[in-house]
């Protein structure tokens, strides 16, 4: 099982604008994290890795199966 | 968007149908999940034929085995200290918790990462949303803050949600009563027997509660917080309504809570568990209305997949509907009405201490109460209640004929001891109380006598 994975939205239900807003910025930052996340310094790395966590509460109260994140460190 | 009564209002209204589908898929992660990341549960889940794949309804659940605490406990001996049960490596977790200890045993020792921690969060905003507690509420919690994971969710969760938290640990209860009044707190939170111990120290102190802001009172810890005496007790004393939740170390949250309409249970958080109710003899599954041990699978937390596990609480699953608040989620009837291991044989009738104490709370002159069992004669099995009748001009004679009389009757003519003891000797607890001492040489009927 692929431990990060991005967010597709479901074919099955419609997500409001707000919804696949909020999915499109989840998705943003953990494709920013995993490809760069290094380059960035500490304070905005932590502070990103906090803003995932976050999110993905809302991508797992919307079902949209996001996984585990536990190799991008959240 | 007008003000909610629900915290996820799709979660929490879905049909059953569709209830049903979402824990298929969730099941079927986590099988995948365990078996991947877990030999301890990939080597079970291969001897019982379980794949993901497999999973085709919620009736392939039962063909995953049981896990046990001794299990967990057996593993936590051979793997020291978290046993062989991580899907994590430890580096990614955050936090460490342990079990409260308060039974003797060893502890269960648990790791969560920082979005597991979001999870257990989420979990307890389900309960105390549909409790009505808002961003304009002030929060106090009555808890230690240490390792066992008690309130710790709790007061995330108020975070969350935008309430001003009180943190109160590290005080007296004096200490602790003069602030939920001098910062005009709204919901407090505590153990059952902790709120009443608040509520008699406030007496001492001469302020009147009911007259305070407080509004509500969010309960965790012990069963008693659905004993309808006892809760009464408390929403007297405090002169707010009292909301029952339950939770367990092992999944790091609750898996219920009871909503604002009260309906005289605790909806359980259905998309993110599946509970069963088992006869605990036989493992098999009961229905609605049976008193049964729950089992619990939980979606939640993925640093420690936790699939059927028997939890010994005892419950009475009753459906939705008994509930007037809309929301689809069944209810334990009476919340967590026991434990399997709680009951106690004495002279050949069962003894429960929460149906000791529903009986005790009925008579609000007796501010603490302990269950003694003792060995008389060296062969008879006998039990008496220790009651305190604090109150100067309470008839005392009359309180304790009543209680012996209501005891034995509700338990098949066993004939109970009550005596009173002097006021401020029996223990206090601001954790789970633990009122029955048992110090029987030998337990059990006639012909079925062991040691203990």
């Amino acid at each position: 099982m692929q431990e990060t994975r991005m967010i597709t939205p479901p074919q099955d239900r419609r997500l409001n604008d707000s919804e696949l807003a909020l999915v499109e910025a989840y998705n943003k930052l953990v494709e920013t994290l995993e490809e760069s996340g290094d380059e960035l310094e500490p304070f905005a790395r932590h502070n990103a890795l906090k803003a995932v966590a976050a999110l993905w509460q809302v991508m797992n109260g919307l079902d949209l199966d996001p996984g585990q994140l536990y190799t991008l460190g959240v | 968007m007008p003000d909610s009564p629900f915290w996820n209002k799709r979660h929490e209204t879905m049909p059953r149908e569709q209830l049903d589908a979402l824990q298929v898929r969730k099941l079927r992660s986590l099988v995948e999940w365990s078996a991947e990341q877990v030999p301890y549960h990939a080597a079970r889940l291969g001897d019982a034929g379980v794949t993901s794949e497999s999973i085709e309804s919620l009736d392939d659940l039962r063909r995953i085995p049981f896990t046990t605490r001794e299990e967990w406990m057996q593993s936590q001996i051979e793997h020291p200290p978290y046993g062989a049960i991580l899907a994590a490596p430890e580096g990614a977790a955050i936090r460490y918790h342990m079990t409260s200890g308060t039974t003797g045993r060893a502890p269960i020792r648990v790791l969560d990462s920082m979005k597991d921690w979001e999870w257990i969060a989420e979990m307890w905003c389900y309960g105390f949303w549909g409790f009505g507690v808002r961003p304009a509420d002030t929060v106090f919690f009555a808890f230690s803050y240490g390792t066992f994971v008690g309130f710790w969710g709790a007061h995330y969760a108020c975070e969350k949600i935008g309430c001003l938290v009180l943190p109160g640990g590290n005080m007296t209860t004096e200490a602790r009563v003069k602030q939920i009044v001098d910062m005009n707190a709204t919901v407090v939170c505590s153990t059952p027997t902790y709120a009443l111990r608040m509520a008699q120290e406030a007496h001492k102190l001469g302020i009147d509660l009911a007259s305070s802001p407080v509004k509500r009172l969010i309960l965790s810890g012990e069963p008693a917080g659905s004993i309808p005496a006892t809760k009464k007790l408390i929403e007297d004393q405090w002169g707010a309504s009292a909301g029952d939740t339950a939770g367990m170390t092992e999944l790091g949250t609750i898996m219920v809570f009871e909503c604002s309409d009260q309906p005289g249970g605790t909806h359980i958080i259905e998309p993110h568990y599946i509970e069963e109710v088992i006869d605990p003899a036989s493992g098999e599954p009961v229905g609605y209305g049976e008193q049964g041990e729950r089992v619990v699978t939980s979606f939640g937390r993925g640093f420690i997949p936790v699939l059927r596990y028997r939890t010994r609480d005892l419950v009475v699953k009753v459906p939705a509907d008994r509930c007037t608040c809309g929301r689809t989620l069944d209810i334990y009837e009476g919340g967590i009405v026991g434990r399997v291991d709680d009951m106690k044989l004495v002279r050949g009738t069962n003894v429960y201490p929460r149906a000791v104490e529903a009986i005790v709370r009925e008579f609000t002159e007796i501010d603490e109460f302990q269950i003694h069992l003792f060995t008389a004669e060296g062969i008879r099995d006998e039990i008496e209640v220790l009651v305190e009748i604090p109150e100067a001009d309470a008839d005392r004679d009359t309180i304790l004929k009543k209680l012996a009389v209501e005891l034995s009757g509700a338990h098949e003519g066993l004939r109970f001891g009550v005596r009173q003891v002097e006021n401020d000797t029996l223990p206090r607890f601001e954790l789970k109380a633990k009122r029955l001492n048992d110090e029987r040489e030998v337990v059990g009927g006639a012909g079925e006598r062991k040691r203990s």
